[in-house]
C-alpha cells in the first residue's frame, strides 16, 4: 500500500525560528482517515453514538497502519532503497568510552558507518529541549524557563537535555544505555547478521578505559522542584495558591517552621502515622516497540520522519534546536512528520529520546531513507520507563479523625536524560494531599538525575505513587484507632471550595460522599465480612481493601485548537490537536458533534498542531486579555485525559460557530426566512428542520451546496483557553454577536480556503488564581479490591475489583469502560507483577524482555463486567451526571488506576495483617511479611 | 531444494540457505504483509499469532511467526490476518472486536484474531458445552498480551460469537 493513499491532505506548515533562521515544520497525519460506518450496524449514523473506534477496521484487519508496518518503499516520493540503523549502548558510567571494536564482526555483518559522538556538534550531540508544552504551567515553572532561557538558544525557551546523545570518545557515560555509537547498514542483510553477533555481547564491541568512579558528587535533582507548604490555620491561609511567587519563597520556611511547632505542642491530642514507601520503576510496555523512518532529502534542505509520536510539536521543535543551531553542518528549512498512530503509548512516547535517536541516523545515511526499529530488548533498555519512587513522611490526624497535616517527600529516579519526570514529582505532590481537606502539609517532590534509564511521564503521572501514600496511610490509621476506613476518609471529604494542598480550592463538584455511599451499598464491602468467612471455610484468605483518588487532568493552564470542515456533499471533517494512540479521543471527538450538526464527523484528523499557527493568536504567559489576539497558550499535553473535557469543549464551541456562521445563514437562504433564529431548527433524523413543522427540512448535502454557492464559510477554527473556567468572548458572526466560550474563532472561506479571523469582544477571562492552584478539574474514583492470598506460595489472585468512578457526562461509554478497564488491568500489574531494577541488573543490561518482567495476561485480571457473588469480575459504576456537569465529561484515563494499588494493599493488610508498603507487592514480599 | 509453504493461499517457495529467517520477517519483507504484529519477539505476548495447517493435521493450529522458522512451515497452508476474511469482509470474530470496542491502541488484535478464529472453528468442528466455554476462551487465548484494554472486552467478544456458534450446532 502507499502511504499516500492512507493520509489525508497534508497540514498546512506552520514555522519555526532557529538560531540560523525559519524551518518550517509540517505534520501529515495518517490518522485522516474515513471513520467508515457499515449498513450492517445498527447504531451507525446515529448523531452522537460510536458504532465502534475510528479506524478499528484497520486494526481489525490488519491494514498497513503503525509505524512498524511502512518501509521506505510505501512512501511515495521516498527512495526506495532503505538502510538500518543500530545504537550501541553504554554498559557503564564508570568508564570512559574509548571506541568501538568491530574485529569481532562476521564480514557479511559489517556496517556501512559508524558514527561516534566527536562526530557530531555540540548542539546536535546533545539538543536544547524546546518548552512547548505543558511545562510552562506555573508561575514558578515560567521563572525556571526564564532563567534557562538566557542561557540557551538566545531566549527561545529551551533547555539541555541533561546529557550527549552519542558519548564523545574518552567521555564517561553519564546514564546506563545512552549510545555510545551509531551504526548504519546499508542492506538488511548485514543488519540482521550484525544484530545476530552483537546481541547480548555488548562488552566485545565497546572499549573502555579504566574504572574512573563515574560521576562525582551528589545525585543533582532536574529542575524545577516542588514545595507546598500550607498553613490554613489560626486564620492564617498560607499555601503556595495564596502567595505570590516571591512571598511565598521568602515565607515557606518560616510556615514549615509553624507547623513543626504546632505538631510538636499539640502532640498529646494528634495521632502521627509515619509513612515510608516505595515503588518501582516500570515500563509502559506499549506492544508496538518504537520505530520509525528518517529521510534526508538534501536537496530539498528536508528531514522527513515517519513514527508514533504522542508529541509531534514537542519533538520538531527540539529537532529543530538541533538542525538549526549554529554549529549544525546541516542545513534544514523544513522538517516534515508523518505521526501514524502509536501502538499503545501511555505517555511513554510523549517526548520520547526515540524521535531524536530516528533524527539523528538520516544526515548520515548519504541521502538513503533509514529505517530505526527497536525490538522489546531495546524498548526496555531505551524506551522511558514511569520512575521509580521513595517517599518517607507523615501523616497527623486529631482524634476526632480529622486529618491535620501531610508531610511528604518525594524522590522520583528521572534517570539520565531529562524528560518530564520533575512534572511527574509535581503532579505527584499536589495528589498525595488526595481528595481530602487538610489544613497543613509540607511537601517536598523531585526527580533525581541518575544513572538509569530515563523516566519520563506515564498513565497517572504521580498520582498512583500519590495516592499509594496517603491512602495506605489512611487505612493504617484507621486500624491503629479501631476507626472505620470509609468513616475516617468521609470526616475529611473535600467539597468544590476545599483547599488543596497547594491552597486553590478543587473548584469543582467532586460528590466524594455519593462514591463512598456507593462503595458502602456495594456487595463487596458490604459483605466482606461474609465472604472472607467464605473464603476461609473453604482454606483460603481473602480481604478486602478501598482506596479512594481524587486524579486531575489536564494542566491548570490548557489551550485546545479545533476545525470544523464542511465538504462540497456535507461530510464533516475535525482537525485537532489532540494526539491520539488508542483512536478513542478521534471516536470521542467524531461523536460529540453529531447533536449539534446532526450528523457525526465522517473524518478526524488527529496530533495537528500546526493549527494554533492558524488563529493569529499570540501566546503569552503575561496575556492581555483585552487584546484579541491574545491568549495564554496556543496548545498543551497531548494527554488522553484531555479529551473528555478539554478537547470536548473547544470541538462543540467549534461546531456552535459553525452552525451559527454557515449552517443556520444557508437554512434561512433556501427557506428564504431571514430571520429563522439557532432556537427555531432542529435537527430530526439527520435533516435540519423547524420546529413549528411548517418548512421543508434540509439535508447536509443540501445546506453544503447552499453554503458553497453563496460564499458562505465552509470551516471554522475555534481556540479555547481553560484556568479555572473556559474564557469567553462575543463574536459577530452572520451580523448578529454570539457568546462562545472561545478566545479565538477564524471562519474559512468556501471560495478558497482562506481565512477570516473574527475578533473577540467582552472577553471573560480566565480564573486568575487558577495559575497557582495546580488543577481545578478532577475525576474522582474509588476502588474496592477483594483478593486471595496464598499464604504458603505467597501468590496474589484478585478476585473482584469495583469501580465507582466521577466521569461526569459520559460520551462514549465503551470507551470509558474500557479505559477503566485497561486501567485496572495496568494497575494490577503495577502493583503485584511488573518490576525491573536499576542498574545492569535492570533492563538497562540490554537482556530483559518479557520473559523476565511480567505484565498481566487474562487471567491475572477478573473479566466478567458485572459483579456476582462466587465470579471474578471488574464493575465500573458511574455516577450519574448533574446540572452541574452541564454536559461535559471529566478525563478519567487516569482516574481508575490510581487507587487500585493502595487498595491491593489494603486488601492485603486486611487478609494478613501486614502492611506491604513496597511495589510491586511480589510473592517473596508476601512471604517475607508474614514472617516478621 | 527450496522450502514450500502457502500464505492467504498464495504458494511461496524460498531457498534453502534462507531456512532459518523467521516466518515475520518473511511476512513483513518479502510479501509486504505487515498485519501480523511483532511485540517481544521472543514467543511470550502472542502479538504475531497467525494460523497453520500442516499434514498430517487437518486443523488449524496457532503458531508463533516472531519465533517460528521458515524451514517449520515447509508443506504448510499459513494464514495470517490478511487472510481471514475475503475482500472487505469481516470475519464474524473481526465484527464482534469491532462492535464491542474490544481494544484501543490495537496492536495485539491481529494475534487475538488468529487466535479466536481457530478456537471457533475448532467449536464449530467439535461442539463443547457453554458451561466449559469461559475455560476454552482462557485456554486459547489467556496467554495474549493486550497492554490497552484489560481482557475484558475481547473474553466477552469472543464468548458472545462461540455462543452463536454452539446455539447453531445444537
Amino acid at each position: 500500500m502507499d502511504l499516500e493513499n492512507i493520509t489525508g491532505p497534508i497540514a498546512r506548515r506552520t514555522f519555526l525560528r532557529t538560531a540560523t533562521g525559519l524551518i518550517a515544520a509540517t505534520i501529515v497525519s495518517p490518522g485522516a482517515v474515513q471513520a467508515k460506518e457499515r449498513s450492517n450496524d445498527s447504531k451507525a449514523g446515529r448523531p452522537g453514538v460510536a458504532p465502534h473506534l475510528i479506524d478499528a477496521r484497520k486494526k481489525v484487519t490488519g491494514a498497513k497502519f503503525y509505524a512498524r508496518d511502512f518501509y521506505a518503499r510505501d512512501v511515495k516520493g521516498w527512495p526506495k532503497e532503505q538502510w538500518y540503523a543500530l545504537y550501541l549502548c553504554a554498559t557503564t558510567t564508570r568508564r570512559p568510552f574509548l571506541d568501538v571494536n568491530m574485529s569481532g564482526l562476521p564480514s557479511d555483518a559489517m556496517p556501512a558507518k559508524v558514527i561516534l559522538g566527536n562526530n557530531l556538534t555540540a548542539s546536535i550531540r546533545a539538543p536544547a529541549l524546546r518548552y512547548t508544552r505543558d511545562f510552562m504551567v506555573e508561575q514558578t515553572s515560567l521563572a525556571h524557563i526564564q532563567r534557562e532561557a538566557a542561557l540557551t538558544l538566545g531566549g527561545r525557551f529551551s533547555s539541555p537535555i541533561g546529557a550527549d546523545l552519542l558519548v564523545k570518545p574518552g567521555a564517561t557515560p553519564t546514564f546506563l544505555g545512552q549510545g555510545v555509537a551509531l551504526l548504519l547498514f546499508s542492506t538488511l542483510a548485514a543488519y540482521r547478521a550484525a544484530r545476530r553477533a552483537m546481541q547480548f555481547r555488548d562488552d566485545d564491541f565497546q572499549v573502555y578505559g579504566p574504572d574512573n568512579g563515574g560521576a562525582p558528587g551528589a545525585p543533582v535533582p532536574y529542575s524545577p522542584q516542588t514545595q507546598y507548604v500550607k498553613y490554613f490555620r489560626d486564620g492564617e491561609n498560607f499555601s503556595y495558591a495564596t502567595r505570590d511567587d516571591n512571598a511565598y519563597k521568602q515565607s515557606a520556611p518560616t510556615y514549615r517552621a509553624k507547623i513543626i511547632d504546632y505538631l510538636k505542642s499539640h502532640e498529646g491530642e494528634l495521632f502521627r502515622q509515619p509513612v515510608t514507601l516505595d515503588t518501582q520503576a516500570m515500563d509502559p510496555m506499549f506492544m508496538e516497540p518504537e520505530t520509525g523512518l528518517s529521510w534526508h532529502n538534501k536537496d530539498a534542505q528536508r528531514l522527513e520522519l515517519l513514527l508514533g509520536t504522542q508529541s509531534p510539536d514537542g519533538d520538531i521543535a527540539t529537532i529543530s534546536s538541533m538542525f538549526g543551531a549554529t554549529d549544525s553542518p546541516i542545513k534544514l528549512t523544513e522538517i516534515r512528520l508523518t505521526n501514524c498512530p502509536p501502538g499503545g503509548a501511555f505517555g511513554g512516547r510523549d517526548a520520547s529520546p526515540f524521535t531524536l535517536l530516528l533524527a539523528l541516523v538520516a544526515p548520515f545515511a548519504e541521502g538513503h531513507p533509514v529505517r530505526l526499529m527497536h525490538d522489546r530488548f531495546d524498548q526496555f533498555r531505551l524506551g522511558l520507563k514511569r520512575p521509580g519512587a521513595k517517599m518517607t513522611g507523615a501523616i497527623t490526624v486529631g482524634s476526632d479523625m480529622s486529618l491535620q497535616c501531610v508531610q511528604m517527600t518525594m524522590n522520583f529516579n528521572g534517570g539520565g536524560l531529562k524528560n518530564l519526570s520533575p512534572y511527574v514529582a509535581n503532579l505527584a505532590a499536589l495528589a498525595v494531599g488526595g481528595a481530602y481537606a487538610i489544613p497543613m502539609a509540607s511537601i517536598d517532590a523531585q526527580s533525581m538525575q541518575s544513572q538509569d534509564i530515563p523516566g519520563g511521564s506515564q498513565r497517572g503521572f504521580g498520582g498512583p505513587e500519590a495516592f499509594f501514600a496517603i491512602e495506605t496511610a489512611l487505612d493504617d490509621i484507621a486500624a491503629a484507632k479501631s476507626w472505620d476506613p470509609l468513616a475516617l476518609r468521609r470526616a475529611n471529604l473535600a467539597q468544590s471550595t476545599t483547599a488543596t494542598v497547594v491552597g486553590g480550592q478543587f473548584n469543582q463538584e467532586l460528590r466524594l460522599n455519593e462514591i463512598l455511599d456507593k462503595t458502602e451499598a456495594h456487595p463487596l464491602w458490604a459483605q466482606r465480612a461474609n465472604l472472607k468467612a467464605e473464603f476461609a471455610a473453604r482454606g483460603e484468605t481473602y480481604g478486602t481493601g478501598f482506596a479512594l483518588s481524587a486524579q486531575a487532568y489536564g494542566t491548570s493552564a490548557d489551550g485546545v485548537v479545533a476545525a470544523i470542515h464542511f465538504d462540497k456533499n456535507g461530510s464533516i471533517t475535525i482537525r485537532t490537536d489532540a494526539v491520539d494512540f488508542g483512536n478513542g479521543s478521534s471516536t470521542t471527538l467524531s461523536v460529540v458533534v453529531g447533536p449539534i450538526l446532526g450528523v457525526n464527523a465522517q473524518a478526524v484528523v488527529a496530533g495537528d498542531y500546526t493549527l494554533f499557527g492558524q488563529t493569529g493568536l499570540a501566546a503569552s504567559y503575561t496575556p492581555d486579555w483585552d487584546n484579541p489576539l491574545s491568549t495564554a497558550k496556543g496548545v498543551g499535553s497531548s494527554s488522553a485525559c484531555l479529551t473528555g473535557f478539554h478537547q470536548v469543549h473547544v470541538v462543540q464551541e467549534t461546531a456552535r460557530a459553525f452552525m451559527q456562521s454557515a449552517i443556520l445563514p444557508a437554512a434561512r437562504l433556501l427557506w428564504n426566512r431571514p430571520h429563522v433564529a439557532y432556537e427555531d431548527v432542529a435537527w430530526v433524523e439527520g435533516r435540519l428542520s423547524a420546529k413549528r413543522g411548517d418548512l421543508e427540512p434540509l439535508t447536509h448535502a443540501r445546506l453544503a451546496q447552499a453554503i458553497y454557492s453563496h460564499g458562505l464559510p465552509s470551516g471554522v477554527l475555534g481556540h479555547a483557553f481553560f484556568q479555572g473556567g473556559w474564557v469567553s468572548g462575543s463574536y459577530a458572526i452572520a451580523g448578529s454577536p454570539i457568546t462562545l466560550e472561545l478566545d479565538g474563532l477564524t471562519l474559512y472561506s468556501s471560495a478558497d480556503g482562506g481565512r477570516n479571523r473574527i475578533d473577540r469582544t467582552k472577553t471573560g477571562k480566565p480564573l486568575a488564581s487558577a495559575l497557582r492552584s495546580s488543577r481545578t478539574v478532577w475525576a474522582p474514583c474509588a476502588n474496592i479490591v477483594g483478593l486471595v492470598v496464598d499464604r504458603s506460595t505467597g501468590t496474589v489472585r484478585i478476585e473482584n475489583v469495583a469501580s465507582i468512578l466521577n466521569a461526569g457526562h459520559v460520551h462514549v461509554p465503551e470507551l470509558v469502560s474500557g479505559q477503566s478497564q485497561g486501567g485496572v488491568a495496568m494497575a494490577i500489574g503495577y502493583t503485584l507483577l511488573e518490576d525491573m531494577p536499576d542498574g545492569l541488573a535492570g533492563p538497562a543490561s540490554g537482556a530483559w524482555n518479557l520473559n523476565r518482567y511480567h505484565v498481566p495476561r487474562m487471567a491475572d485480571v477478573p473479566h466478567r463486567s458485572r459483579y456476582k457473588r462466587g465470579h471474578r469480575a471488574q464493575e465500573l459504576i458511574t455516577l450519574p451526571e448533574t446540572p452541574q456537569d452541564s454536559g461535559r465529561g471529566r478525563g478519567i484515563a487516569e482516574a481508575v488506576m490510581c487507587s487500585i494499588a493502595p487498595a491491593i494493599s489494603n486488601a492485603l493488610r486486611d487478609a494478613l495483617g501486614v502492611r506491604y508498603s513496597s511495589l510491586p507487592i511480589t510473592p517473596a514480599k508476601i512471604l517475607s511479611g508474614l514472617q516478621q | 531444494m527450496t522450502i514450500g509453504f502457502a500464505v492467504n493461499g498464495v504458494a511461496c517457495n524460498v531457498g534453502d540457505e534462507r531456512r532459518d529467517e523467521k516466518l515475520i520477517d518473511f511476512l513483513h519483507e518479502d510479501l509486504n504483509l505487515t498485519g501480523t504484529k511483532l511485540c517481544c519477539g521472543i514467543a511470550i505476548c502472542r502479538a504475531c499469532t497467525v494460523s497453520l495447517k500442516k499434514p498430517p493435521n487437518r486443523d488449524a493450529t496457532p503458531i508463533l511467526a516472531c519465533s517460528t522458522p521458515l524451514w517449520m512451515v515447509n508443506g504448510a497452508k499459513v494464514t495470517t490476518i490478511e487472510g481471514v476474511a475475503p475482500g472487505d469482509s469481516l470475519a464474524p470474530i473481526q465484527d464482534a472486536f469491532l462492535k464491542d470496542f474490544s481494544f484501543q491502541c490495537g496492536y495485539c488484535t491481529p494475534g487475538f484474531v488468529m487466535a479466536a478464529q481457530i478456537l471457533l472453528d475448532h467449536l464449530a468442528s467439535a461442539p463443547r458445552k457453554p458451561v466449559d466455554l469461559d475455560a476454552q476462551i482462557e485456554s486459547a487465548l489467556g496467554g495474549h498480551i493486550c497492554r490497552c484494554t484489560g481482557y475484558v472486552r475481547y473474553f466477552e467478544a469472543v464468548k458472545s460469537t462461540a455462543e452463536i456458534i454452539l446455539r447453531g450446532k445444537s
